[in-house]
C-alpha cells in the first residue's frame, strides 16, 4: 500500500475525532484552518497528488475527495451542533414562570368526612350497607320500637310522602337500614349504614331539612355496653386525635336500651369551656345504645341468644366540628369558595 | 322544663351542694341540664333604691340628677328616663354591677357599670329599665316598684329571684321528672339525701262531698279523683305563688288556676278546676262524645272539631272539657266563682296523644298525660291543691274525695337476673351492689335466688316495664363512666357486606379530573321536579312550596349551584354530584311504588382551562363533556359505548343518549337557553347524568390480563373527502368494520373544509392502528385494508380517498 493512502486514512481518523470534540466557534475556525483551508492539510495532500505515479492517481484522488467531503460534513455538523448549543443557551426560559394552571377538583367536605368515617369502621371489620330514603312507617318507626301514638315519634319531625295510606315517610334516620339488614341476614352482623335523612325542621344555621347520617350496628353473642364504649372511643380518637376524651351519658332512644349520648371533650378549648361548647367543655357527637330486645323480636332474632349495639351520628355535625364550620347551610349552597377549602 | 332550686329545697335537702354540681350530676343521670341561671349572681350589685330628689341636669334638658337612697347610703345618679320622679322605688345598679342588657347596643349586649361623668356631673350608679335587667321588653322608661318595696333590699330578693333556675331537657321516657318532685328524687339518689315528706295541711269542713262522678269510658280513664272546695274568693295569687309560676315559665291567672298549675309543676299531676255551679246537676260524666256533639269551645275561645273517639269530660247535659287537654269556656273559673270541683285524673296516654295531635293543641297537661303520669298520685295532688286553695282563696274544703279507679295501682314486679346485667353491660356487679343501686331510686328488690332479684317498680316510673329497663337503671345510677371500655379482638370473616365503595372511587377520579363535588337538596318545587317527568314523588307536609317534591334529576340542583357561583363572579366550572333521584314507579318497588336511582351528574361551563400565559383559551363544548364521560367509562374498563343523538328539546339544545350494549345509561347535552334563563345563567352549560349502577352492572367481569402484543402494529393515515353532512361517527364505525379482527385503535386527527376542498364537502383524516396476534402485518395486508376501506366508504358515503400514508 502506498504511504500516501496511509496518511489519508490517518488524517481522516485524527480530524474526525477532533471535529467531534469541537466546542466553540473559535475551535471550529482553527479546525477549518488546519484541515480545510486553502493551505490546510487536505489541500497539501492534494498538492502532493501531482507527484504520485500516474497509475495511482485515480485511486488516491478518489480517496482524497472522500476525505475532503467527509471532513467538510464533520465540520458542518460540528458547526451546527455548536450553533445549536449556543442557541439553546440563549433561549433558557424564565423558570420563575408558574406552571400552566389547571382546575383542581375536590370531594365535598361531607363525602370526605363520610369517607373518613367509613375508613375507620371498615378498618375494624365493619361492612357497608345501604337502604331506601323513601321508607315505610314499619322500617322507619314501628320495627324500631316507636309504637304508634307514642311521644317518641315527636323526637323526629317527619316528612310524609303524599300517599293515601300515609304509611310512607322520608326517612328521619338511617336506623331503618338496621332493620333491613337484620331481616336479610343472620347474626353476627357488623355494618355501618351511611345515607341521607330528612327532618321537617325550620332551616337555620344549625338545622337543615335534610342531612346525612352514619348508622352502625353490631350484633353477636355477648356484645356489651363495654364494647360499645371501646368501639366509639376508638372511633373518636381516630377521627379527632388520640388525645380526645369521650363521655357517655344516659339518654333515650326507642330502639336502644340502655341508651347513651356520646360527648367528646371540646376540641376547641380542650374542655375548659368556650362559646362553641356552650361553656360545658363537651360536644355531643352521637347517640348510641344496646339494641332493644323489642327490635330483635321484630327481626326474629332471639334476645336471649344475641345482643348488640347500635350508634348513629350526623355527618354534618362531625364535619362542622372537624372543620369549624358554623353554618350547616353552607354544605348545600355549593359555593366553590367554600368547597375549595377542604 | 324550668326547675327552681328554692322549690327543690322544699322537697329535698340541698344544703352545701353547689348549682354546678347539681347540673353535672343530673346530666350524667340522663336528666340533661341545658343551662342554669343564678339570679342572685346575675343581680349582684342591684338594690331597691328610693329616689329622694330629682332635678333637671344643668347641662342637658333630657337628663335628671337624682339623689337615691340605697339603704343607709345616698348616691347621686344621672338618669335619662322620662318617667323618673322623686318618691319612687326603683331598681338601682351600683358601680361594679353587670347590667345584663344595653339599650343602646344593637345586639343588646351587657356592660359593667363604672363611675362616670355625664355632661360634667358624676353619676354613681344607674336606675334601670325592665329591658336592661332582662325582665321584659320595656325600654321606654325605668321600672317603678310598689311604694312598700324595702329600700336597700337586694333586687333578686325583692323580685323573689334569689334562686337558681335549671333548664332541663327531658327525653320522652322520663315523664316522672316532669315535676320538681321527680327531679328532687333524682337528686336525692345522686347525693344520698332524703326526700322531705311533708303532709299537706288543710281542714275538711262542712257537708260531705255532694258532687258526683260517673266514668262511662273507663278504657280511656283508669282513674278519676275529685275534691270540692266551697265559698272561695277568686282573686290575685300571692307573691310567692306568682313568682314560683313565673320562674317555671307559666303565667299567673288567678289564685285557683295558679294553685292547680303549681301542684302540677310540683308533683307532675295535671289538675283542672271547674266552677261547680256551672256543672249541671253537679255531676261529672267521663265519656266519648255523642253523635250530635261535633264541636266544643275550649278555654282559649277557639271552637274545636271533636271526633267520636276523643275522651270528653261532661256534666249531665254538655261537654265541659276535652279530657287531659284543655277545659272549656262554659265551666271556666271566673271572678264570680264560689264553689270549685278539682279534677285529678289519669287518662290513657295514647288516647290523649291522638286527641292532642288531631286538635293541633299541645298543653302542659296533654304533654304530661301523653308521656305518662303516676296513677297513684291523684289523691296526694288533690290534698296538696286543697291546702293551697284554702290558704290563698279561702273557702272550706268539703269532706271526702271522689275516687273512681279501674284497678289497683300496685308496684310492678320484675325479675332481674344478675348475669343478664353483667352480660349486657360488660360489668361484674354483684347482686348486693345491684340491690343498693336500685334502692337509691326507690326500686325495692328481694333476692329470689343467688342470681335473681325480684324488683318492685314504683308507680311513678311508668317507663320501666321489662328486665332490660331495669338494667338501664342499674347502668345509669352505677354510672356509664365507671363501665370500662372493652375492645373487640376477634377477626371478622364476613363476605356479605361491601367494604369499599365504587362511587367513592369515581368521586376521587372526578376530583382528580378537576371537578368539584356538589351536594344539593333533594327537595324541590313541584314545577321543577315535574320538568323532567310527571312521575315525581310529592311531599305531603313540605316546609314550603319550594321543597314540595322529590327531585327527578340532578340538573336543577346543579343549575342552582352554577347560578350561585356565577353571582360571585366565578364563571368557569367543572362540577359533579353523586346523589339519588326519585320517581313513582309503574311497578312495586322495595318500598311502595317509589323507585330510587343513584346517578352521577357532570357539569361544565365557561373556559376549559384557567387563563395561562401561553394558552389559547377554549370555551367548553359538548365534545369536552364527551371527553369527560368517556374517561369515566374507560376508568370503569368499558369500551363498547355509543352516543346517539336524540331530541329532548324541552331541556337540551343539543343532546345525546349514552348507550351501553344497547341499554340507555345516560344523557348528555347543552342545556337549553330557556331553562338556563330561569336560573339567570347566560353562558353555555353542558350537563350529563349517568346511571352509574346500570353502567357498572354491564361490566361485572373481573379484570383479567391479556398478553402484550408480540408483533408491531401498523399505523395508517387515511383522509377522505365526503359530503359535509355525513356523520364522522358512522364513517368511523365503517372503518372499524373493514379492519375487522385487525382493528386496534382509531382516532380522527384532522377535519377540514375550505381551500382545496370542493364546496359542500369536507376532508376527514383518520389514523387507524392495525395489528395481528400471530404475525407482523405486511404491505399487502395494509394495501388490502386501504383498498377495502376506500371501496366501502365510497359505496356507503360516496367518499373519495384523498391521501394515504403508512406511518
Amino acid at each position: 500500500m502506498p504511504p500516501m493512502i496511509d496518511e489519508i486514512l490517518k488524517l481522516k481518523e485524527e480530524a474526525t475525532v477532533a471535529a467531534g470534540r469541537l466546542n466553540s466557534a473559535d475551535e471550529a475556525e482553527t479546525f477549518r484552518l488546519k484541515y480545510l483551508s486553502r493551505k490546510g492539510l487536505v489541500a497539501q495532500l492534494f498538492e502532493r497528488l501531482k507527484d504520485v505515479p500516474k497509475e495511482e492517481k485515480p485511486q488516491l484522488g478518489k480517496s482524497l475527495n472522500e476525505l475532503r467531503k467527509s471532513l467538510e460534513t464533520e465540520f458542518e455538523s460540528a458547526k451546527s451542533r455548536i450553533e445549536g448549543q449556543s442557541k439553546v443557551r440563549e433561549e433558557v426560559p424564565d423558570l420563575s414562570l408558574p406552571g400552566r394552571k389547571r382546575y383542581v377538583g375536590k370531594m365535598h367536605p361531607l363525602t370526605q368526612t363520610a369517607a373518613e368515617i367509613k375508613r375507620i369502621f371498615t378498618g375494624i371489620g365493619f361492612g357497608i350497607a345501604d337502604g331506601p330514603e323513601i321508607e315505610d312507617d314499619y322500617h322507619n318507626f314501628e320495627a324500631l320500637n316507636f309504637p304508634p301514638d307514642h311521644p317518641a315519634r315527636d323526637m323526629q319531625d317527619t316528612f310524609f310522602v303524599s300517599d293515601d295510606s300515609g304509611k310512607f315517610v322520608l326517612r328521619t334516620h338511617t336506623s331503618g337500614v338496621q332493620i333491613r339488614v337484620m331481616e336479610n341476614n343472620k347474626p353476627p352482623i357488623r355494618v355501618i349504614m351511611p345515607g341521607r335523612c330528612y327532618r321537617n325542621e325550620a332551616i337555620s344555621a344549625r338545622a337543615y331539612c335534610m342531612f346525612h347520617q352514619v348508622e352502625g350496628l353490631y350484633v353477636d353473642k355477648n356484645v356489651s355496653l363495654a364494647e360499645l364504649k371501646g368501639t366509639i372511643s376508638y372511633f373518636a380518637k381516630e377521627l379527632f386525635g388520640s388525645e380526645v376524651k369521650t363521655r357517655f351519658r344516659p339518654s333515650f332512644f326507642p330502639f336502644t336500651e340502655p341508651s347513651a349520648e356520646v360527648d367528646i371533650g371540646c376540641i376547641f378549648c380542650g374542655g375548659k369551656g368556650c362559646r362553641l361548647c356552650k361553656y360545658a367543655g363537651w360536644l355531643e357527637i352521637m347517640g348510641c345504645g344496646m339494641v332493644d330486645p323489642n327490635v330483635f323480636k321484630f327481626v326474629r332474632y332471639d334476645p336471649a341468644e344475641v345482643s348488640g349495639f347500635a350508634f348513629g351520628m350526623g355527618i354534618e355535625r362531625i364535619a362542622m366540628l372537624k372543620y369549624s364550620i358554623d353554618d350547616i347551610r353552607l354544605f348545600f349552597e355549593n359555593d366553590i369558595r367554600f368547597l375549595n377549602q377542604f | 322544663m324550668k326547675i327552681s332550686r328554692k322549690w327543690l329545697e322544699q322537697l329535698v335537702d340541698l344544703n352545701g351542694i353547689p348549682d354546678q354540681e347539681i347540673a353535672s350530676r343530673l346530666t350524667m343521670l340522663g336528666i340533661e341540664v341545658e343551662s342554669y341561671e343564678n339570679f342572685s349572681e346575675k343581680y349582684k350589685g342591684f338594690v331597691v333604691g328610693h329616689v329622694l330628689e330629682s332635678s333637671r341636669h344643668p347641662n342637658a334638658d333630657r337628663l335628671h340628677l337624682c339623689r337615691v337612697d340605697i339603704g343607709g347610703d345616698v348616691k347621686d345618679i344621672v338618669c335619662g328616663a322620662p318617667n323618673v320622679g322623686a318618691g319612687q322605688k326603683v331598681p338601682v345598679g351600683l358601680v361594679g354591677a353587670l347590667v345584663p342588657h344595653n339599650q343602646h347596643d344593637p345586639d343588646g349586649n351587657g356592660f359593667e357599670l363604672t363611675r362616670a361623668k355625664i355632661r360634667g356631673i358624676e353619676s354613681n350608679g344607674m336606675i334601670c329599665s325592665a329591658f336592661e335587667l332582662g325582665l321584659g321588653d320595656d325600654k321606654s322608661g325605668i321600672m317603678v316598684f310598689d311604694n312598700d318595696a324595702p329600700t336597700g333590699e337586694p333586687l333578686a330578693k325583692y323580685l323573689g329571684l334569689d334562686d337558681t333556675v335549671f333548664e332541663i331537657s327531658l327525653t320522652p321516657n322520663r315523664s316522672d321528672c316532669l315535676s320538681h318532685l321527680g327531679v328532687a328524687r333524682e337528686i336525692a339518689s345522686a347525693f344520698s339525701r332524703k326526700l322531705s315528706a311533708k303532709r299537706p295541711r288543710f281542714h275538711e269542713t262542712g257537708d260531705p262531698i255532694a258532687a258526683k262522678v260517673e266514668v262511662a269510658a273507663q278504657d280511656l280513664c283508669p282513674r278519676y279523683s275529685a275534691r270540692v272546695v266551697k265559698g272561695i274568693k277568686v282573686g290575685h295569687s300571692p307573691r310567692w305563688l306568682k313568682d314560683a309560676l313565673e320562674k317555671a315559665g307559666m303565667r299567673s291567672i288567678n289564685n285557683v288556676v295558679d294553685a292547680t298549675n303549681y301542684v302540677m309543676l310540683e308533683l307532675g299531676q295535671p289538675l283542672h278546676a271547674f266552677d261547680l255551679n256551672l256543672l249541671s246537676k253537679q255531676t261529672i260524666v267521663v265519656r266519648r262524645p255523642n253523635p250530635n256533639e261535633t264541636t266544643f269551645t275550649t278555654l282559649d275561645g277557639k271552637e274545636r272539631r271533636i271526633a267520636p273517639d276523643m275522651l270528653m269530660i261532661c256534666d249531665k247535659e254538655k261537654i265541659v272539657a276535652i279530657a287531659g287537654v284543655m277545659g272549656g269556656m262554659n265551666s271556666e273559673i271566673s271572678d264570680g266563682t264560689v264553689d270549685v270541683l278539682i279534677e285529678s285524673a289519669n287518662f290513657l296516654s295514647t288516647s290523649i296523644r291522638r286527641t292532642a295531635k288531631r286538635l293541633g293543641l299541645s298543653t302542659e297537661a296533654s304533654y304530661r298525660f301523653e308521656r305518662g303520669v303516676d296513677p297513684d298520685i291523684t289523691l296526694t295532688a288533690l290534698d296538696r291543691v286543697a291546702g293551697i286553695i284554702e290558704e290563698t282563696a279561702g273557702g272550706q274544703v268539703t269532706k271526702g274525695t271522689i275516687d273512681i279507679t279501674a284497678s289497683k295501682f300496685a308496684a310492678k314486679r320484675i325479675d332481674l337476673h344478675v348475669d343478664q346485667v353483667n352480660r349486657l353491660l360488660g360489668t361484674r356487679l354483684a347482686s348486693g351492689e345491684i340491690k343498693r343501686i336500685l334502692d337509691s331510686i326507690e326500686i325495692r328488690s328481694e333476692k329470689k335466688s343467688e342470681t335473681v332479684l325480684v324488683c318492685s317498680v314504683p308507680t311513678f316510673r311508668v317507663d320501666i316495664e321489662r328486665e332490660v329497663d331495669l338494667i338501664e337503671e342499674v347502668a345509669r345510677v352505677y354510672g356509664y363512666e365507671k363501665i370500662e371500655e372493652a375492645r373487640q379482638t376477634k377477626l371478622v370473616f364476613d363476605t356479605r357486606f361491601d367494604k369499599s365503595d365504587l362511587v367513592d372511587e369515581i368521586r376521587l377520579f372526578l376530583a382528580g379530573a378537576g371537578f368539584n363535588e356538589i351536594v344539593t337538596n333533594s327537595l324541590q318545587p313541584v314545577h321543577v321536579a315535574s320538568e323532567e317527568s310527571g312521575r315525581y314523588v310529592p311531599v305531603a307536609n313540605p316546609i314550603s312550596e319550594d321543597m314540595a317534591a322529590m327531585r327527578t334529576s340532578l340538573l336543577p340542583g346543579a343549575l342552582s349551584a352554577v347560578s350561585l357561583n356565577l353571582s360571585h363572579g366565578i364563571k368557569d366550572m367543572k362540577l359533579f354530584e353523586a346523589g339519588r333521584v326519585y320517581a313513582l314507579s309503574e311497578k312495586k318497588e322495595l318500598v311502595g311504588n317509589y323507585s330510587e336511582r343513584s346517578p352521577i351528574s357532570l357539569v361544565i361551563t365557561g373556559f376549559a382551562d384557567p387563563v395561562s400565559y401561553d394558552r389559547q383559551l377554549h370555551q367548553y363544548d359538548l365534545f369536552d363533556l364527551k371527553t369527560e364521560i368517556e374517561r369515566v367509562l374507560k376508568r370503569l374498563q368499558l369500551d363498547n359505548w355509543d352516543f346517539i343523538s336524540y331530541d329532548s328539546s324541552r331541556i337540551y339544545n343539543q343532546s345525546l343518549k349514552l348507550t351501553l350494549n344497547g341499554m340507555d345509561v345516560g344523557v348528555a347535552g347543552r342545556v337549553g337557553d330557556k331553562l338556563l334563563e330561569k336560573f339567570s345563567i347566560s353562558q353555555h352549560l353542558f350537563f350529563a347524568e349517568l346511571d352509574l349502577l346500570q353502567i357498572t352492572s354491564v361490566n361485572t367481569q373481573t379484570k383479567k390480563f391479556r398478553s402484550l402484543p408480540k408483533f408491531p402494529f401498523a399505523s395508517i393515515d387515511l383522509s377522505f373527502i365526503v359530503d359535509s353532512n355525513v356523520p364522522v361517527g358512522n364513517m368511523t364505525s365503517s372503518v372499524k368494520g373493514v379492519a375487522g379482527k385487525m382493528f386496534r385503535d382509531i382516532s380522527i386527527f384532522d377535519l377540514y373544509t375550505g381551500k382545496g376542498i370542493p364546496e359542500g364537502q369536507k376532508s376527514v383524516a383518520f389514523n387507524v392502528v392495525l395489528g395481528s396476534d400471530d404475525r407482523t402485518l405486511n404491505d399487502e395486508d395494509v394495501a388490502e385494508f386501504i383498498n377495502e376501506a376506500e371501496t366501502q366508504l365510497g359505496r356507503e358515503y360516496s367518499a373519495t380517498l384523498r391521501r394515504q400514508k403508512n406511518r
